[in-house]
């Protein structure tokens, strides 16, 4: 099982001392934290992207690249990438670049963007988000896995024989993961392509996470990727952690009642109750995320959102610590207790170079067979 | 004897309160109603005042929990919908239109509903017809006629109790067991009613592709 970070990269004020951080020390920041993720262990460094304050990662290839780069064995990835306001074409050759530089430590999760303003600025209508996520996703395939490709779609210029380049490492297109927290077209979407479904469910019951990875896995095996239970699932999670639950508990309420998303709503204990979020102990951490499994099945991903709402580098810092040394450890026993051998880990580009090597190997040996009858 | 499963939304705030006396009014005449054309009751109070927080707290979140979760799935599954609300500022409460803004989609399409407020005054009186009949109309619930309205006098100005309230009520109940019972609402809710769950049954993506 993977677990690794994901950050938003919001500039929130922090609530306790009134100070805001530059852009450039956010991103600095960043890719500190990046790099503490590989350092205690952990195995996935995910960003966002977004085109609008008070958010900073608009350009996710050049944060990733430049942490590739100090890095050795970090999966780098995305949370999300906007398949709907970007071009596909210009995706597939990012993204490309992007595994040739870090060595095919990377996989992305494509995402709709929610924020309707940010539509118009790149030519799109959020009214067609669904139709857009479809039909670029489809073309980004082909891009990636055809060298020549003519094109025509409703919402692009026609491509008239188009090689996009580099082509992916290997030949193996990065993994792609499909995230959406409601639309029950996206899970439908992952699971015909035999894609991996991600439920950010940071915000929500799991009782709607349970409903929407149900739906993914159970057209998973419709489509023949495997049986449902062999369908390819990531969650998020969110937790603040100190050795003493209440210092965790006092620490993280100001920015919990301020934050951005669900500040000035429901109480700490509320919204613990009903989302994935878990402050208290490193202990506590444990028991909720190890129990994730009963109500989603054994899954391949978890990313936790550490970094936002305006807490300071050092206590993010620190959390990285917590979890890369006291809590994955034991979160990665469980899960692996657990997990009956076939379900399969999640995909990364040295498992499908060689997934894609045993299959060349099947095909050339048939065909040897062939020629000598 | 078939039971009608019929869920009064009530927003009034005061202890004791006049909307909720006008609501549980309605709910009487309307079970004698019903018991008249050979039909039982089951009647579900909603009192949003209990509801207050949590209503405030699904605008933020994006999803209803607990009480106010069996509250809004009440409403989606019920044969009839009594709505009442105190005006305030020339229309209906805030605290009843943050409910109906929380309903699910499509959850008041084709049922039957008997729309009454409060005020202090009778100038209010129109706020069924400009405000709430508008409103129910778009979420395509099908209004009775008869819409009750009670100021301060109808409840009795010291001296003798004008009756017209009483007979708005019993005229409303009648309106809706009538609609009730002769499946007025049920056939549009039946055909209308986004009655598909995408949980269990998603449009196939070859669909998706092709749009």
């Amino acid at each position: 099982m993977q677990f690794g970070i994901f950050t938003v990269g919001d500039l929130t004020q922090d609530p306790t001392t009134g100070t805001t951080i530059s852009e450039n020390q956010r991103i600095k920041n960043t890719v500190e934290l990046a790099r503490h993720v590989e350092q205690v262990g952990l195995d996935v460094f995910a960003t966002g992207e977004h085109h609008n304050p008070p958010f900073v990662p608009s350009s996710p290839t050049t944060t990733l690249g430049f942490i590739a780069a100090q890095t050795d064995k970090l999966l780098l990835s995305t949370s999300t990438t906007l398949i709907t306001t970007n071009d596909p074409v210009k995706i597939a050759e990012d993204y490309a670049t992007l595994q040739h530089l870090a060595d095919g430590r990377v996989d992305l999760m494509m995402g709709r963007g929610n924020t309707g303003p940010v539509y118009p600025w790149f030519g799109k209508d959020i009214r067609d988000g669904i139709p857009l996520a479809i039909e670029n996703y489809a073309l980004l395939r082909r891009l990636w896995t055809e060298d020549v490709v003519t094109w025509e779609g409703k919402y692009r210029t026609p491509l008239q024989s188009f090689t996009a380049t580099p082509r992916p490492l290997d030949g193996i297109p990065p993994f792609v993961w499909h995230g959406s927290i409601r639309s029950t077209e996206i899970a439908e979407q992952a699971a015909y392509y035999g894609d991996g479904f991600f439920h950010n469910n940071i915000f929500w019951p799991m009782s709607h996470t349970r409903q929407m990875v149900a739906l993914y896995r159970r057209r998973f095996e419709h489509y023949g990727h495997g049986s449902a239970d062999q369908a390819i699932v990531g969650l998020g999670g969110q937790v603040f952690m100190r050795a003493n639950s209440q210092d965790a508990v006092r620490e993280f309420r100001p920015y919990f009642d301020n934050a951005p998303v669900y500040g000035h709503g429901p109480s700490l204990e509320e919204f613990s109750r009903e989302t994935p979020l878990t402050v208290g102990s490193p202990e506590q951490v444990i028991e909720r995320y190890a129990a994730m499994a009963d109500s989603v099945g054994d899954y391949q991903r978890q990313l936790f959102l550490l970094d936002h709402a305006g807490l300071p580098h050092q206590a993010v810092m620190e959390q990285v610590e917590i979890l890369g040394t006291q809590v994955v450890p034991e979160l990665r026993k469980i899960a692996a207790a657990r997990k009956p051998a076939h379900v399969p880990d999640a995909p990364t580009h040295a498992s499908r170079l060689a997934a894609a090597a045993a299959n060349a190997e099947t095909h050339s040996t048939q065909d040897l067979e062939e020629v000598s009858r | 004897m078939t039971t009608r499963r019929i869920v009064v939304v009530q927003a009034g705030l005061g202890q004791p309160s006049t909307t909720r006396l006008l609501a549980e009014r309605l709910a009487n005449a309307f079970e004698d109603a019903l018991l008249e054309r050979g039909e039982e009751t089951e009647v579900t109070f909603v009192d949003l005042r209990e509801h207050a927080h949590d209503l405030a707290n699904t605008l933020l979140t994006g999803f209803a929990t607990g009480r106010l979760r069996e509250a809004l799935d009440a409403v989606r599954d019920a044969d009839a919908v009594i709505a009442v609300t105190p005006v305030f500022q020339a229309s209906y409460s805030g605290l009843f239109k943050t409910f109906v803004d929380v309903l699910d989609d499509g959850a008041l399409r084709g049922t039957p509903v008997l729309m009454a407020a409060t005020a202090g005054t009778a100038r209010h009186s129109l706020v069924l017809e400009h405000a709430m009949r508008p409103m129910f109309a778009y979420l395509k619930a099908i209004t009775v006629p008869t819409g009750v309205f009670a100021a301060s006098e109808d409840w009795g100005t010291g001296g003798t109790v004008d009756t017209g309230l009483s007979n708005r009520i019993t005229v409303a109940a009648a309106e809706l067991a009538d609609l009730v019972t002769g499946g007025g609402g049920r056939a549009a809710k039946a055909s209308n009613a986004p009655q598909v769950d995408e949980f269990a049954d998603p449009v196939p993506f070859e669909d998706l592709l092709a749009r």
